[in-house]
């Protein structure tokens, strides 16, 4: 271009100085990638580990592989097509009826978290599920989880300096409550990761931090409880989380361990898991993380949780240079929401905590989790494309 | 608009922390699990995966002493079947049904069965496995495996015992020296999934088998089929109950032959012989019964039972009183027909008496009063003392299984009569084998002798690995009373009660002996005579024992010719060198 227009080579200089760059969005492609990878690397996992299973139950080796794709192409849809809409709108009244799009997603996730208490379809003990005639069973507590995040995010935002005391903080936590408790009812797993994200908005927003910590041990205080003087079903699984080898309810955690310790350094190589045949139950599920253990061993285990670490990192980017507080807090609501589930996944899979039923974000075996997590990356980008920057 | 203020970046940077902080302890935590954690559970995952297939070891040979295979093994296979493998079950009921002609009942319960893997038969020939085989059906397996097998049936099938399903030793040297026999069984390690399924491809592990060591005994065919031989007719002239021959070297203790008829059929140990069949009606035939007469088949009774020596133990009399300088070939002794014992009167076999006579003549004679007073004369202190060095306080120590302890007064208990009824023989119990043993040191020079058959083991490389030695401790009976004995014993051969044993051209020592069986006057009796040859050198020691003959029960008139015919065929095929023919025109 120089060579063409040889009489603009003595501007650049001056022109930078004076006139502003282009205004450009910057919508985070890294963390998009990375979406996609980690989506994709699961459904190579899910292959692996469900194949087995899926010929001697369905006959069909992608059995499992291919319902898991078609929730893989929808929610990457809806990803892309929601980081494109400004997230502001959630908050903006609706033009006829002037109510916000949180406060109707927070009443559709009530109804629904009722709703499932009674037609709830029950699997394994536990009402989670809707059964959606034509599309497969929907579990309303990851609508919920999208919700948490936005509503959190949106009545933090709205007062921030109310959370500098606890009554602000109380404040939050009553309007969030119904749907945590409604959830605790049937999952207390989900509950804790719903509380997680509540407590790290209102704690980033607050500039004081003294009572977190009485909340924190107040929390620790609440859960041991819930373990300890809880139903007979709690009680057990400290027990099985102690006596993993000898404790019939370990069985499952157990044969978890016996995977991740047969990886070695680099593992039997894809594919080789000898778990997965029918040792580890339903192993394209919450156990999904050992088998990658076993297979990739401890170096592609330690790649796993860096991409999660680079992921949360992108996303701790997008909300400190968020254009608003509204979009920075719901950038820290969907780090935390993964933060938590890949925590507790990985402290479940390798017996360091009690056994508690949380997937592994992007990887793990399931429909509505994997469209919600790919909802909530949607906003995240939707807001690293509201940030605007001059070139 | 809110914006985001300094303090909430870094309250999230604070957050951002703790999680990676978490994220990195749980890198630790896997590590941990992965790297110096792992040894445990990935070997417990590992045995949870792999499934165990023992490829049998071969059984090591016994070889008698000329290098003839006594015990051999043959080929054989054995069928199981892996239940979560077989596709069409009726189909692998009906095959195995057909071809290895079992009850269907019994072959569906074990393919019905949910287990790893379930045997269906053992020892099946090669033919049948084959043929098995040949169907290609899957969940069933055939492994090749080894069966004892004895060229020679019967022969020595009291010494060589058998073994069972598994190769492993049940009986005599199967059994004694079945931890160097029975070899390390290899195996194949597959890998299977949680239903049971083995995985194509997966590394097999496999750990090969060894085979075991030979075995080889100082056993010569030769000899003990011709003792098998005569044994059997004794016991059929004789109408006995059992035959014993022992065929011994007195120098260091090896075995030649060891004849206990009758013998049973080493390749179906289980089927009882005719002998104890016959008189038997089906219904009799109960499982308990079948087991009692299975143990009588199978015993060996030279060293399970134990007898009174009788008259042969006279030899341990006078070895005991010239050992103690209480007896010399001078002394002489007057025979009434009797004896007064303390208040009772004990009579000679020969009622009218023998009158004077010499040592060598009481011997010749077999006097009773003789030797009464010779055991009167040595005590029992010293008597007791000879038994020990000769070993009579315990077991010879013969690499048999079941061998029997003597039976013996306590040394307090002897009164003058036990003493007088020990002198000739009777009052006590011993094996054949232990009064066999105890001879051999009195005319061996004073050494004691181990009776065993093991000489050898030699491993698959055809190494020696261990050395089988027989004799101990020596000098425990002078040379003296070696050389009198020897002569005295030839004596009772070449002109005494022992006559009948006598063999044209060899100088042979021995000593009938006649006991009455327990309870007496049942009319039950064993004849027996223990020689040896060359008399003034002995290299073979051997015992006839003849167990409640009918008729003629002396052991000078029915045991001794056995002990003729035995070494008229024994010596000359050992090699003995034949003496002077004039010999017995000396005397």
């Amino acid at each position: 271009m120089s060579q063409r227009r040889p009489e603009q080579v003595a501007e650049p200089q001056q022109n930078s100085k004076r006139v502003p760059g282009r205004l450009r969005r910057a919508y985070d492609f890294s963390l998009l990638f990375l979406t996609f990878f980690l989506v994709c690397f699961g459904l190579i996992m899910i292959y692996s580990t469900s194949s087995y299973n899926a010929v001697k139950f369905y006959g069909d080796a992608t059995f499992f592989l291919r319902k898991q794709m078609i929730f893989a192409v929808f929610g990457m849809v809806v990803m892309v097509v929601v980081s494109k809409i400004d997230y502001r709108y959630i908050t903006h009244p609706l033009p006829v009826i002037k109510i916000r799009p949180v406060t109707v997603l927070y009443l559709l996730c009530l109804v629904l978290q009722v709703v499932v208490l009674f037609v709830g379809e029950e699997i394994k003990g536990a009402k989670r599920w809707i059964e959606i005639p034509g599309i497969g069973s929907f579990q309303p507590s990851e609508l919920t989880k999208i919700c948490i995040v936005l509503l959190t995010a949106y009545l933090a935002s709205r007062a921030p300096k109310a959370l500098n005391k606890f009554s602000g903080f109380v404040g939050v936590l009553l309007r969030v409550a119904p749907l945590i408790v409604l959830v605790v009812i049937e999952n207390l797993s989900t509950a804790i990761v719903l509380s997680g994200i509540v407590f790290v908005i209102c704690f980033v927003t607050s500039k004081k931090k003294g009572y977190f910590f009485v909340v924190i041990g107040l929390g620790i205080a609440a859960v041991a409880s819930v373990f300890l003087f809880g139903d007979a079903f709690r009680m057990e699984r400290i027990d099985a989380w102690l006596n993993v080898e000898t404790h019939p309810k370990g069985y499952q955690t157990l044969q978890g361990l016996y995977a991740i310790s047969s990886g070695g350094i680099l593992g039997k190589g894809l594919g080789n898991s000898v778990q997965k045949l029918g040792f580890i139950p339903e192993s394209h599920n919450d156990m999904i993380f050992s088998v990658i253990c076993e297979e990739l061993g401890l170096v592609g285990a330690i790649a796993i949780l860096l991409l999660f670490l680079l992921l949360l990192w992108r996303l701790f980017v997008i909300a400190v240079n968020a254009p608003d507080l509204y979009g920075s807090l719901i950038a820290v609501g969907v780090l935390t929401h993964i933060a938590v589930q890949v925590i507790i996944n990985v402290a479940v899979v390798t017996n360091t905590m009690p056994s508690t039923g949380i997937p592994l974000p992007f990887i793990s075996y399931g429909g509505s989790s994997l469209v919600a997590l790919l909802f909530e990356m949607g906003i995240a980008l939707g807001v690293s494309n509201q940030i605007e920057y001059r070139e | 608009m809110q914006l985001v203020r300094t303090f909430q970046k870094r309250n999230l940077l604070l957050v951002l922390f703790v999680v990676t902080t978490v994220a990195l302890l749980l890198l630790v935590r896997i590590w941990y699990l992965m790297v110096p954690g792992a040894g445990r559970l990935a070997s417990a995952a590992k045995d949870l995966h792999e499934r165990e297939r023992v490829i049998k070891a071969e059984r090591g040979k016994i070889y008698d002493r000329n290098g003839v295979i006594l015990a051999d093994n043959t080929p054989v296979c054995t069928i199981s079947v892996i239940h979560n493998q077989i596709k069409d079950a009726e189909r692998v009921i009906d095959v195995l049904c057909k071809e290895l002609a079992l009850e269907e009942a019994y072959v569906r319960k074990r393919v019905e069965k949910y287990s790893s893997i379930e045997t269906i038969k053992t020892n099946v020939d090669k033919e049948t496995a084959d043929a098995i085989r040949a169907y290609e059906l899957d969940g069933v397996m055939v492994d090749e495996d080894y069966k004892r097998f004895y060229p020679y049936n019967s022969l020595a099938s009291k010494v060589l015992g058998f073994t069972g399903s598994d190769n492993q030793g049940i009986l005599g040297l199967e059994v004694k020296y079945d931890f160097w026999l029975k070899g390390e069984n290899g195996k194949i390690l597959t890998m299977a999934t949680a239903h049971g399924v083995e995985i194509p491809d997966m590394a097999e592990t496999r750990v090969s088998p060894v085979a075991g060591n030979s075995l080889k005994t100082s056993l010569d065919v030769v000899i003990q089929s011709y003792a098998e031989q005569i044994a059997n007719k004794v016991l059929e002239t004789k109408s006995a109950k059992n035959v014993s021959i022992l065929v011994m070297n007195p120098n260091n203790g090896e075995m030649y032959a060891l004849a206990n008829v009758p013998e049973y059929d080493l390749n179906r140990p289980y089927e009882l012989t005719e002998v104890y069949t016959a008189g038997l009606s089906e219904s009799e035939l109960t499982a308990a019964k079948k087991t009692e007469l299975l143990n009588q088949m199978w015993r060996n009774s030279c060293i399970s039972d134990t007898y009174e020596p009788g008259s042969a133990f006279k030899i341990i009399t006078a070895t005991a009183a010239l050992e103690h300088g209480k007896l010399s070939t001078s002394d002489h002794f007057y025979c009434p027909g009797y004896k007064i014992v303390a208040d009772r009167r004990i009579r000679c076999h020969k009622t009218q008496g023998h009158g004077s006579q010499t040592f060598a003549q009481a011997v010749m004679n077999s006097c009773n009063p003789a030797f009464m007073e010779i055991g009167g004369r040595t005590g029992i202190e010293n008597i007791y003392e000879t038994f020990r060095n000769l070993g009579l306080f315990q077991k010879t120590g013969i690499d048999l299984p079941g061998e029997a302890s003597s039976i013996m007064h306590k040394k307090e208990n002897v009164k003058e009569v036990e003493l007088a009824t020990i002198s000739f023989g009777q009052s006590f119990q011993i094996t054949p084998l232990q009064l066999m043993s105890a001879v051999s040191t009195v005319v061996n020079g004073g050494t004691r002798v181990t009776p065993h058959f093991a000489t050898e083991i030699v491993n698959n490389a055809g190494v020696t690995i261990k050395t089988i030695e027989g004799t101990g401790e020596t000098d425990v009976v002078s040379q003296k009373t070696t050389e009198i004995m020897r002569t005295v014993l030839e004596q009772v051969v070449s002109e005494g009660t022992g006559h009948n044993a006598y063999v044209e051209g060899f100088s042979i020592g021995g000593k009938t002996a006649t006991s009455e069986k327990l309870p007496r006057r049942s009319g039950k009796y064993i004849a027996s005579f223990i020689g040896f040859a060359p008399a003034d050198n002995p290299e073979v020691i051997a015992m006839v024992i003849i167990d409640e003959p009918q008729g003629l029960y002396y052991g000078g008139t029915i045991a001794a010719p056995v002990m003729a015919e035995l070494f008229e065929v024994v010596l000359p095929y050992l090699g003995i060198e034949q003496t002077t023919i004039e010999e017995p025109d000396d005397k």
